[in-house]
C-alpha cells in the first residue's frame, strides 16, 4: 500500500494541509520476527487517525516508533518536517512536539499530580515554576479534575489518573498526541470520562494518532482510520466507508469478530 | 537504562512481550556502539564514553598486570600451596586412613552424577557463547603474554641474579657473598634484580601466546563457520561439557606433578610437626583415585540419564534426595571420623535396643492404624509421648540414669505416633507407617551408635577434620540443622499467638543485632560456665551450635518474608475450605512461602559458607588458618602468606560463584519476581 | 488450648534460663571468680593500638576507647562505601561495555570471597610495603603509605570552634532567607537566581568573617554556665517521680490510643486475646520501668542530674571566653622518634595498618552490596517510567535526577539500611589484625580480669544500640519517603 492510495481515500480538504507525520517504508525486527513491514502513511495536520487491528499487529509498535521508543531498522519517519535519525537533537526536538499518552499510565508516583505536569515545561521548557503552575491549574481543569493538583497518583483512580497523564501531555503543548490504548486498563465507567477529554482535544484541531478497541470512538471522532494487521496496513479509509463497505477480506474478517 | 532487557510489565502487544534476541552485530559496528559512544549521533556522547573506555581499560590493564607479575613472579613461592594442598584440604588427617575421604567423596559423586543426570536440562550453550568465551579468555592470554613483567633471571643456584645500580652484573662467591665478575666486593646498597629482556619474555612464553592464538582462533571458525542465526541457534549440552571439563582438570595428575607435605611427628624426636617431603609428589598418590572418582561420576551419570522418564523416577528422587540428607552425616561420622566399634558392646547393648524399639515400635504402629482404634489410639500416642517426656524431667534431676538414645527414640515413637491416624486403612496403608518407622528408628539409631563410638583416627589436633573439609561440613551441617529451627521461627514470628510471636521476636533480633564474631566466643569461650559439672562441648560442636542459632536467626527473617508474600486470598480460601490451621499452614502457605524464600536461602548458603572463615578466628584449623597461620610458619616457607591466600580466594571464590550462578538460574526457573 | 501451649513454652524457656544462671552462678562460684561490674573502674594494665588513649588507666576507659574505634569505623564506612556502592552500581548499568564489566568484576570479586580473607589479604599487602622512614611517600608530608600503615592530613576542632559554629549558625539563617527570597524570584520570572547557591556563598562569607571574629561571641558561655547552675538545683527526687509518671503515662497513652483504634462507632469492638496481651504488655513495661528506676538503680536520677549539669558546664566552657586559637587547624603527617625507629608521629591521622586494613577490606565488601543494590533500585523502576519520561521529552540527566533515582532510592531504602547494620556488625572482624575496636578491647580486657560474661554483655548492648539506632534512622526516612498510595 503506497503513500498514494492512503491519500486517495481522504477528503480533498484535509489534501490542502501541511504534512505532519510521514512514514515511508518503515520496517522493524524483533531478532527474526518482523514486527513492522514496509509502513508507509501520511498523516496531515488537525488530523485524527484511529488505528484499529488485532492484537500483535504492530499497531503500538508502530506509534512508539513515531517517537522513537522503539527503533525502527529501516525506512524514513518524518515528524514536522524533522527527520527521526540516530541524532539525539532531533529525537529531543521530536519528543517535545509529539506527546504520547500509554495504556498503563505511567504516572510518576512520587511526585504529586501538578508535579507530575509541571516537570517537562520545567526542565525541558525552561518555563518559571509560576507560568508552568499556571498552565498546570488551566490544564486540569480541561481534563476535568483541577480539585485533584496536591493529591498523588496512587490516591487517584484509573481514568483520573489517565487525565492527569492526557495533561502531562498537553503541558508540552505538542503539535500532535499518540494514544497507545489509553482505554484497555480502564474500568468500563470511567473510559467514557476520558474518551471525552480526548473527543474535546480533537475538536480543538489536535493532530492525533490513537490506537485503540473502542469502535463507537472510531466512528465518531476519527477523520481516517488505518486497519493494521502482522505489521502491515491493510486498508485505510474514512470510518463511513472502512464501516460500512470494506474491501478487504482481512477487514470484513476482523469487522465481524468484533461487531 | 536503554539497553537493559528487562520486564515486559508495559508492553501490550503479545509480539513485544515474546521478543526473542536482537540479531548479533558485527565486531566492527558492537564494538562502536557500546565501547564509543556510537549510534547516539552526538559528539558529547561519543568522547564521554571513549573516555571512559580508555580509563576503565587502563585500570584493567593494570590491574591485570599486577595480579600476573605477582602469579607468574619468581619470588612468590608457589611450592608453598603445592605442597601444602592436603593439609589446607584436610588438615593433618591420615595417610593410611585417606581412602576414606576418597570414598566419601564418591559417595557425594554419585549422588551428584545421578542427580544431574536426573536434571530437566535447559538448552545448554549455545555456539554464540562458547566463541564469546574462547575469543574473551584467548584475548586476556595473549594480552597477558605481552602485559607481564619479563621475568627474573635465575642462577645456578636458585637464587635470582642481581644487579648494581647501574646495571653492572653481580655473582657470588664461594661463601655465597655478593661480587663483581672481576672479584671486588659488591655494594649492599641498591641492587636490583636482572630481568632478561623484553623479546626474550615473549618468545619463552610462545606456549602462552599459542594457547590464546588458538583459543581465538576457535572463536573464530565458530564466527565464520556458522551463520548468524545458527551461531544463536546451535547448542551444546551443559552438563557433559562440564564433565568433560571436569576430566580434563583430573587429567592434569598424569602430566604435572603436584607436590607433597605431611602433617606427622618425627620418630626420634617425638615432635609432631608439618613435614616436607619433597621427593613425594600428590599427583602420584592421587591420580588413581581421581580417575576412579571420574569414572563413578561418568557412570553414576549415565545412570540418572537411563533413569529419566522411567515409571519410578519419582520414587527415585526421593530416594536421592533422602541420600542427600543422610550424606552429611554417613561420610562425616561413619567414614571420616573411623569409629571403633566395640563390638561386644554394640551386641550387648546397642542390638537388642534397636531390635525391642524397631520390633515393639513396629508392633505399635500397626496396631494404632487398626480401622476402629478410635480415641484409643490417640490416648496411648499421648501416653508414649508422657514417657518420653518424663524421661527428659528424670534426666534434669537427675532421678536415674538412661542412655541418651533412649530417650530420643521414646521421643520419636510418640512423634510418629501421634501420625498414626493419618494412616489408618487397609493393610498397605498401615505397612507404610510401619516401613517409615522401622527405617526412622534404624537410622537413627545407626547414627547414635556410630556417634558414641570413639574415632579411630588419629591426629594431633583435637578433632579430626580441618582445613577446606571443616569449611564444608560447618556450611552443611548449619543449613541442614538452621532450616527447620529458622522455619519454626518464622511461624512463631507470624502466628498469631502473643507469647510464641513475642518469643521468636526477641530471638531473632538479638541474634540478629550481634555480630557472629561475639555469638562464636560466647560458644566457645563462655558456654561452658553454663553447662553441669562433667559436661563439656568439643570445639567443633559448640562452633556449629552457634552458627545454626545464628544462621536461623537470618533464616526466620527469610522465611518470614516469603511467608508474608502469600497473598491474603489464600489464607481466606483455605479456610474457607475448612482447613485446620496446621493444614493450611503446611499445604498451602508454607509451600508457597517457602519458594519465594528459596533465592534468598541461596543467598543466606552462601553467606553461611564465607562466614565459616570465621573459624579462623575461633581457634579451629580451618582452610584460612592454614593458609594465614600454619604454611607461614613452616621453615621451609617463612612468611609465605600471599600465595596460599590467593588460593583459598580462589576456592571460595569458586563456590560462592556457582552457588549464586545457581541461585540466579532457580529465581528464574522459579519465576519468583514476576508479578 | 493454645493458651495452654504457649505458656507451657513460656515456662520451659523460663525455666531452662533459669537453669543455666543457676549452672553459671555454681560454676563461677566453684572458680572462686565474682560477677559485677567493678572491673570498669579498674586499671585493667592493657595497651591498645591506633585508638584515642592507648594506655587506658581503667576498665571502662579501654572497653570506650575500643567503642570510638568501632563507631568510627562504622561511621567511615559507612560513609566512604555508600559513595563507592553508588558510583559501581550506576557504572554496573552503563552502557559502555567495558564500564559495566569492569564494575560487575570488581562486585563478583569482592561478593564471592568472604571478608575476613579480604581483611587478612590487605593486611599482608600492607606488611609487604616499604619500611617507614623520613623518606616515605607517595607524597611526602601529605601521604604516607608504608609498613606502619597509611597517614593522610586531618582537619581537627581547634580553640575557636564552638564559638565559629555561632557564626555559621547566623549564616546559614541569612542564607536560608536569601535562598528563600530568590527561589521565589525564580519562580515568578524564570530569570535563574542560582537560589542554592547564593545561600552558600552567604554562609561562606559570613564564616569567613567568623574566622576572625569569633572571640565577640565569647559572652555565650555564660547562659550555658547559668543552665548549668539551674539544672544542679534541681532536687534528684523529682526526677524519679517525673520519670515514673513518664513511664507510667506513656504506657496509659499507648493503651488509650490503642483502645481507641479498636474501637468503632458502633461502641469498642470485641478484644481478641492478642490486643488484651499486647495491653498488659503494656502495664508490665510500664512496671519494669518503674521498678527499675526505684529498686534497680535508685542513683540513676541523681547520675541524670549530674551528667546533665557536666554537659552543660562543659559547653560553657567550650564556648567561653579567652579562646581565640582560630576554629579549625590543618595536621600534616610527620615523624615521631621512638627509640631507634621513626614512627608515624601525631600530626597526620595515622591509620594503623590493621586499622586501614579493616576501614578498607570493609568498605570495599560493603561498596561492592550496595552497588547491586543500587542497581536492583534502578532496575525496579518499571520500564514504562522511562518511557514517559522520555515521551514528554526529558534529556537523560534530568531523567535519572527527576524520575528514575528517586524512585529507585525508595527501593534500596530498607536494603541499604540492612548493609549499614552488617556493615556495623562486620567492624567487630578488626579483631583477626588486632585492630583495637570493641570486641579486641573487650576479648583482651576479659583475658586480664576473667570477667567474660560482663564483657559479652557490654558487646550485646552495644551493637543492639548500634542495629536500633540504625533501623531507627533508616525506618524514619522510609516512612517519610513512601509513596502515598490510596
Amino acid at each position: 500500500m503506497s503513500i498514494n492510495d492512503a491519500t486517495v481515500a481522504v477528503t480533498e480538504e484535509l489534501a490542502t494541509r501541511d504534512d505532519m507525520i510521514i512514514c515511508e517504508g518503515v520496517d522493524k525486527w524483533y531478532g527474526d520476527f518482523q514486527a513492522l513491514k514496509g509502513v508507509s502513511a501520511t498523516i496531515k495536520e488537525r488530523e485524527v487517525v484511529v488505528v484499529l487491528g488485532p492484537s500483535g499487529s504492530g499497531k503500538s509498535t508502530w506509534i512508539r516508533c513515531i517517537n522513537r521508543l522503539e527503533q525502527h531498522q529501516s525506512g524514513r519517519i518524518i515528524v514536522d518536517g524533522v527527520e527521526l535519525t540516530n541524532d539525539t537533537r532531533n529525537i529531543e526536538k521530536i519528543r517535545s512536539e509529539v506527546g504520547m499518552v500509554f495504556q498503563q499510565f505511567n504516572l510518576f508516583p512520587h511526585l504529586t499530580v501538578r508535579d507530575n505536569i509541571t516537570l517537562a515545561p520545567i526542565w525541558v521548557r525552561k518555563k518559571p515554576r509560576g507560568e508552568a503552575e499556571a498552565l498546570a491549574t488551566q490544564l486540569l481543569e480541561r481534563v476535568g479534575i483541577p480539585e485533584q493538583a496536591d493529591k498523588f497518583p496512587g490516591q487517584l483512580s484509573g481514568g483520573q489518573q489517565q487525565r492527569v497523564a492526557i495533561a502531562r501531555a498537553l503541558a508540552m503543548e505538542p503539535r500532535v498526541m499518540l494514544f497507545d490504548e489509553p482505554t484497555s486498563a480502564l474500568d468500563p465507567e470511567m473510559i467514557k470520562e476520558v474518551l471525552d477529554v480526548m473527543k474535546d482535544l480533537a475538536r480543538g484541531g489536535m493532530t492525533m494518532i490513537v490506537v485503540t478497541h473502542e469502535m463507537g470512538f472510531a466512528r465518531e471522532v476519527a477523520d481516517r482510520i488505518i486497519f493494521m494487521e502482522s505489521g502491515e496496513i491493510v486498508e485505510t479509509g474514512t470510518p463511513e466507508h472502512f464501516f460500512t463497505s470494506p474491501e478487504e477480506d482481512r477487514t470484513k474478517l476482523f469487522l465481524s469478530q468484533i461487531l | 537504562m536503554e539497553s537493559t532487557p528487562l520486564d515486559t510489565q508495559t508492553t501490550v502487544e503479545s509480539d513485544v512481550a515474546t521478543r526473542p534476541e536482537e540479531a548479533s552485530l558485527p565486531p566492527l559496528e558492537w564494538m562502536q556502539r557500546n565501547l564509543f559512544g556510537g549510534g547516539q549521533g552526538s559528539v558529547g556522547a561519543v568522547a564521554r564514553s571513549t573516555s571512559l573506555t580508555v580509563v576503565f581499560t587502563l585500570l584493567g590493564l593494570f590491574a591485570y598486570q599486577q595480579l600476573l607479575n605477582f602469579i607468574f613472579s619468581e619470588e612468590t613461592n608457589w611450592n608453598s600451596v603445592r605442597v601444602n594442598l592436603r593439609l589446607l584440604f584436610t588438615q593433618a588427617y591420615p595417610e593410611s586412613d585417606y581412602h576414606r575421604i576418597w570414598v566419601s567423596l564418591g559417595l557425594v559423586l554419585v549422588l551428584s552424577g545421578v542427580g544431574l543426570g536426573l536434571m530437566k536440562v535447559g538448552r545448554g550453550i549455545s555456539m554464540k557463547k562458547i566463541a564469546t568465551w574462547c575469543v574473551g579468555w584467548g584475548v586476556l592470554v595473549v594480552l597477558g603474554v605481552f602485559l607481564r613483567q619479563p621475568s627474573v633471571l635465575v642462577g645456578d643456584d636458585g637464587t635470582p641474579l642481581l644487579a648494581d645500580a647501574d646495571g653492572v652484573a653481580l655473582a657470588r662467591d664461594g661463601l655465597g657473598a655478593l661480587v663483581y665478575l672481576d672479584g671486588s666486593p659488591a655494594p649492599s646498597q641498591g641492587l636490583s634484580v636482572v630481568r632478561e629482556s623484553y623479546g626474550d619474555a615473549i618468545s619463552s612464553r610462545s606456549g602462552w601466546l599459542l594457547i590464546g592464538l588458538v583459543l581465538i582462533g576457535i572463536a573464530a571458525a565458530i564466527w565464520f563457520g556458522f551463520g548468524d542465526k545458527r551461531r544463536r541457534s546451535t547448542f551444546l549440552p551443559a552438563i557433559p561439557l562440564s564433565i568433560a571439563g571436569i576430566g580434563a582438570l583430573i587429567s592434569t595428575t598424569w602430566w604435572y606433578n603436584w607436590g607433597n607435605y605431611t602433617f606427622s611427628t618425627d620418630e626420634e624426636t617425638g615432635v609432631s610437626g608439618f613435614n616436607f617431603e619433597p621427593s613425594v609428589k600428590v599427583a602420584e598418590t592421587t591420580r588413581n583415585p581421581w580417575t576412579i572418582m571420574f569414572v563413578v561420576l561418568v557412570v553414576a551419570y549415565v545412570l540418572g540419564r537411563r533413569l529419566r522418564g522411567r515409571a519410578f523416577e519419582q520414587h527415585f528422587r526421593g530416594l536421592l534426595i533422602l541420600g542427600w540428607f543422610l550424606a552429611p552425616f554417613v561420610t562425616f561420622f561413619a567414614i571420616l571420623r573411623g569409629p571403633e566399634f566395640d563390638w561386644a558392646y554394640v551386641a550387648a547393648v546397642d542390638l537388642p535396643l534397636w531390635l525391642a524399639f524397631g520390633i515393639g515400635g513396629a508392633a505399635l504402629m500397626w496396631a494404632l492404624t487398626k480401622p476402629g482404634i478410635g480415641e484409643v489410639g490417640r490416648v496411648l500416642a499421648v501416653l508414649v509421648l508422657a514417657i518420653a517426656a518424663f524421661t527428659w524431667i528424670a534426666a534434669f534431676f537427675g532421678w536415674f540414669g538412661m542412655l541418651q538414645k533412649v530417650r530420643l527414640s521414646f521421643l520419636l515413637l510418640g512423634l510418629t505416633a501421634l501420625l498414626a491416624p493419618n494412616f489408618i486403612g487397609e493393610a498397605r496403608q498401615r505397612l507404610t507407617l510401619v516401613y517409615v518407622w522401622t527405617g526412622t528408628i534404624t537410622i537413627f539409631h545407626v547414627m547414635a551408635t556410630i556417634i558414641n563410638t570413639p574415632s579411630s583416627i588419629e591426629v594431633p589436633t583435637e578433632d579430626f577434620a580441618g582445613g577446606f573439609m571443616v569449611s564444608i561440613y560447618v556450611t552443611v551441617f548449619t543449613l541442614l540443622f538452621s532450616f527447620p529451627l529458622g522455619v519454626l521461627l518464622a511461624l512463631a514470628r507470624t502466628s498469631r499467638l502473643p507469647i510464641f510471636r513475642l518469643l521468636a521476636t526477641v530471638y531473632i533480633e538479638a541474634f540478629r543485632g550481634v555480630p557472629l564474631i561475639t555469638m562464636l566466643f560466647f560458644f566457645t569461650v563462655f558456654v561452658n560456665l553454663f553447662l553441669p559439672e562433667g559436661m563439656e562441648l568439643a570445639l567443633l560442636a559448640a562452633v556449629t551450635i552457634a552458627f545454626v542459632l545464628f544462621s536461623a536467626a537470618y533464616l526466620a527473617e527469610n522465611v518470614r518474608g516469603g511467608l508474608q508474600a502469600v497473598r491474603r486470598g489464600q489464607y481466606e480460601a483455605s479456610d474457607a475450605l475448612g482447613l485446620t490451621t496446621v493444614q493450611r499452614t503446611g499445604f498451602i502457605v508454607l509451600p508457597q512461602g517457602l519458594r519465594v524464600s528459596i533465592p534468598p536461602l541461596v543467598g543466606q548458603a552462601i553467606a553461611t559458607y564465607k562466614e565459616t572463615s570465621l573459624l579462623a578466628i575461633v581457634g579451629v584449623f580451618d582452610f584460612l588458618r592454614m593458609a594465614r597461620d600454619i604454611i607461614p610458619n613452616q621453615p621451609e616457607f617463612l612468611g609465605e602468606r600471599k600465595p596460599a591466600l590467593l588460593f583459598i580466594c580462589v576456592i571460595y571464590f569458586v563456590g560462592a560463584y556457582a552457588m549464586s550462578k545457581y541461585s540466579q538460574r532457580l529465581e528464574k526457573n522459579l519465576g519468583v519476581g514476576e508479578r | 488450648m493454645k493458651w495452654f501451649a504457649q505458656v507451657v513454652t513460656l515456662v520451659l524457656v523460663v525455666a531452662a534460663l533459669w537453669f543455666l544462671a543457676v549452672q553459671a552462678g555454681d560454676n563461677l562460684e566453684a572458680k572462686s571468680i565474682k560477677t559485677g561490674f567493678d572491673f570498669l573502674e579498674i586499671n585493667p594494665g592493657i595497651n591498645l593500638n591506633g585508638t584515642i588513649d592507648d594506655e587506658p588507666d581503667t576498665g571502662g576507659r579501654a572497653l570506650y576507647a575500643g567503642m570510638v574505634n568501632t563507631i568510627r569505623l562504622a561511621v567511615g564506612g559507612i560513609f566512604v562505601a555508600t559513595i563507592i556502592g553508588i558510583l559501581v552500581g550506576v557504572a554496573r548499568l552503563s552502557n559502555n561495555w567495558i564500564v559495566s564489566k569492569t564494575s560487575s568484576a570488581f562486585i563478583e570479586y569482592e561478593r564471592n570471597i568472604p571478608l575476613l580473607v579480604h581483611i587478612i589479604i590487605f593486611f599482608a599487602v600492607l606488611s609487604g610495603l616499604e619500611n617507614f622512614n623520613a623518606g616515605v611517600g607517595p607524597i611526602n608530608g601529605w601521604l604516607h603509605v608504608s609498613n606502619k600503615g597509611l597517614s593522610v592530613p586531618r582537619i581537627y576542632v581547634a580553640d575557636g570552634f564552638y564559638q565559629w559554629m555561632v557564626f555559621i549558625l547566623i549564616g546559614v539563617i541569612i542564607g536560608s532567607l536569601v535562598r528563600k527570597r530568590r527561589q521565589a524570584q525564580q519562580d515568578a520570572t524564570g530569570v535563574m537566581t542560582h537560589p542554592t547557591g547564593a545561600m552558600l556563598g552567604v554562609i561562606a562569607v559570613v564564616g569567613a568573617i567568623g574566622w576572625v571574629l569569633h572571640p565577640v561571641f565569647g559572652w555565650v558561655g555564660g547562659i550555658f554556665d547559668a543552665i548549668a547552675d539551674g539544672i544542679d538545683s534541681v532536687p534528684a527526687d523529682l526526677v524519679q517521680v517525673l520519670l515514673t509518671v513518664l513511664a507510667v503515662g506513656a504506657a496509659a497513652n499507648w493503651i488509650r490510643r490503642f483502645l481507641t483504634s479498636r474501637s468503632t462507632p458502633a461502641g469498642l469492638a470485641n478484644l481478641t486475646d492478642d490486643d488484651y496481651f499486647r495491653m498488659i504488655f503494656a502495664g508490665v513495661g510500664a512496671v519494669f520501668a518503674g521498678a527499675f528506676i526505684w529498686i534497680l538503680w535508685p542513683g540513676g536520677s541523681s547520675w541524670i542530674v549530674n551528667s546533665g549539669s557536666d554537659l552543660f558546664n562543659v559547653l560553657g566552657e567550650k564556648f567561653g571566653d579567652g579562646r581565640d586559637g582560630g576554629p579549625l587547624g590543618l595536621g600534616r603527617p610527620d615523624f615521631e622518634q621512638r627509640g631507634n625507629f621513626p614512627n608515624p608521629g601525631p600530626g597526620g591521622l595515622n591509620f594503623s595498618q590493621g586499622f586501614a586494613a579493616v576501614f578498607f577490606g570493609i568498605v570495599l565488601y560493603t561498596a561492592a552490596f550496595i552497588a547491586e543494590i543500587v542497581r536492583a533500585g534502578i532496575l525496579a523502576v518499571p520500564k514504562g517510567q522511562t518511557e514517559a519520561a522520555k515521551a514528554i521529552g526529558l534529556r537523560r540527566s534530568t531523567m535519572l535526577r527527576r524520575v528514575i533515582l528517586p524512585q529507585a532510592f525508595r527501593v534500596s531504602l530498607p536494603p541499604l539500611g540492612n548493609q549499614y547494620l552488617n556493615l556495623t556488625k562486620n567492624t567487630s572482624l578488626a579483631i583477626a589484625v588486632g585492630a583495637s575496636d570493641l570486641v579486641q578491647v573487650g576479648q583482651t580486657v576479659y583475658n586480664q580480669t576473667g570477667k567474660s560474661l560482663e564483657v559479652f554483655a557490654i558487646w550485646m548492648g552495644f551493637y543492639l544500640a548500634c542495629s536500633l539506632t540504625i533501623s531507627v534512622v533508616v525506618n524514619f526516612f522510609n516512612v517519610r519517603l513512601a509513596i502515598v498510595e490510596r
